[in-house]
């Protein structure tokens, strides 16, 4: 071995737990509702971002609809204290292309939740996967795709049995995606979001 | 300054974790979507044996293959079951000389299943928890499974919770599938046993 090749493996080790450390911050800054810093997460050349049934928002123009002015309510005020999104960010499998680029994670989560939905404010679990992609620019990495696939949402006075999904979250007055979801299937639908990655050992 | 040789063994020893780290993960969620086969695959040929909760000591690749392909997935999963396990909190310890290794996890379980067998009865929804203390071995530059240990701490409906219910839909080694060896430790909650972890003290080596 070299010192180009040894350089080349640092590298990938690195980058590794950049973009761990880049997926957990996003939990951290979502549960901190500062959602311009989410934003700033993305690639300008970033492809899309789909979250439960929202719809598939495209580009570094859909990113900005989706956090700020979706989620974040057009950053016209801050949310009520009790508002909490306890998003942890579990399992990280991530492969960074051969020449060190873009890279694929998957992850899930488990989250822990308060929010106004209908006329009442509830507390409810959540669960789901994510398949993502990222992009190294300039050094560091960044968000160019996001899907976070929703296997249930749940109150927490029933459960994921009782209630698997609290209810639709597909309507906003104002803000449009630029297609429908492309996988909302959540309990008990035994949807499988499918992996990046090969199998470890057989390769397929 | 470290040479070119000392350098590199040290940049495997890191690859090495990180590749335990994601064959761990992997192993969760094909155990989510009830991959069997792909489980099995994940273990060494010469593995030593798989055991989770009071299912018993299955050994060999026969015995992962029995516990996997035909006690767990001996039939397909009913609508609406579920199997959740989250696996977290790795301590993986490399042995020496980089051919075997041991990990440590949490595993959080968010769950519907019949309790009163595996394939009958009512479903329910539970949350679980419990701890892996796991075996790696590494051949042809590949990390596999030697041994997946699983200690239940509880297993418990979600209406009723730990304290009230530890443990539900646990009966014992199967009948039909049964186990080469009886259960090694199973003492769940509140039975106030632990489950040691494998490696010693960082700091005071006890």
């Amino acid at each position: 071995m070299n010192l180009e090749e040894l350089e080349k493996r640092v590298t990938l080790m690195e980058d590794i737990q950049e973009i761990e450390n880049l997926q957990r911050r996003y939990a951290y800054y979502f549960d901190l509702q500062r959602w311009q810093d989410i934003v700033d997460l993305f690639s300008d050349n970033a492809e899309s971002v789909e979250i439960v049934d929202h719809g598939l928002f495209k580009g570094k123009e859909g990113v900005k609809k989706m956090y700020w002015d979706w989620i974040g309510q057009g950053g016209k005020s801050f949310r009520e204290t009790w508002v909490q999104f306890i998003i942890m960010q579990i399992g990280g499998v991530v492969d960074v292309a051969p020449d060190g680029k873009t890279a694929w994670g998957r992850w899930q989560t488990w989250l822990c939740e308060a929010k106004p939905f209908g006329a009442y404010p509830r507390q409810e679990w959540l669960h789901g996967y994510y398949e993502n992609k990222y992009v190294k620019e300039n050094g560091k990495w960044l968000f160019s795709k996001l899907h976070w696939n929703n296997t249930f949402c749940s109150p927490f006075e029933d459960g994921w049995l009782n209630t698997p999904l609290m209810g639709l979250m597909n309507y906003h007055p104002t803000v449009k995606p630029d297609a429908p979801p492309s996988a909302f299937h959540p309990y008990p639908s035994g949807y499988h979001l499918p992996y990046h990655y090969k199998h470890p050992i057989t390769g397929e | 300054m470290a040479t070119l040789e000392e350098l590199q063994a040290r940049i495997t020893r890191l690859e090495d974790i990180k590749q335990i780290e994601k064959l761990q993960r992997i192993y969760g969620y094909y155990l989510d979507y009830n991959e069997y086969q792909k489980v099995v695959d994940l273990f060494s040929d010469t593995a030593d044996s798989v055991e989770i909760a009071d299912y018993g000591v299955y050994k060999g690749k026969k015995g992962v293959e029995r516990f996997y392909l035909e006690l767990l997935g001996g039939k397909p999963p009913r609508v609406g079951e579920l199997s959740i396990g989250m696996i977290m909190q790795g301590v993986v310890d490399l042995d020496h000389n980089g051919k075997m290794a041991k990990g440590r996890w949490y595993c959080m379980m968010i769950e519907a299943k019949p309790t009163l067998s595996r394939h009958e009865g009512e479903l329910k929804q539970l949350w679980g928890n419990g701890i892996y203390e796991n075996e790696y071995v590494k051949e042809n530059g590949k990390w596999l499974f030697k041994k997946v240990f699983f200690f239940l701490n509880f297993r418990t409906p979600y209406e009723a919770g730990w304290l009230k219910v530890p443990v539900v839909g646990q009966h014992g080694p199967s009948t039909q599938v049964p186990p080469d060896a009886p259960p090694t430790f199973y003492y769940p909650y509140p039975s106030g046993i632990h489950l040691q972890p494998h490696y010693k003290h960082p700091i005071t080596g006890k």
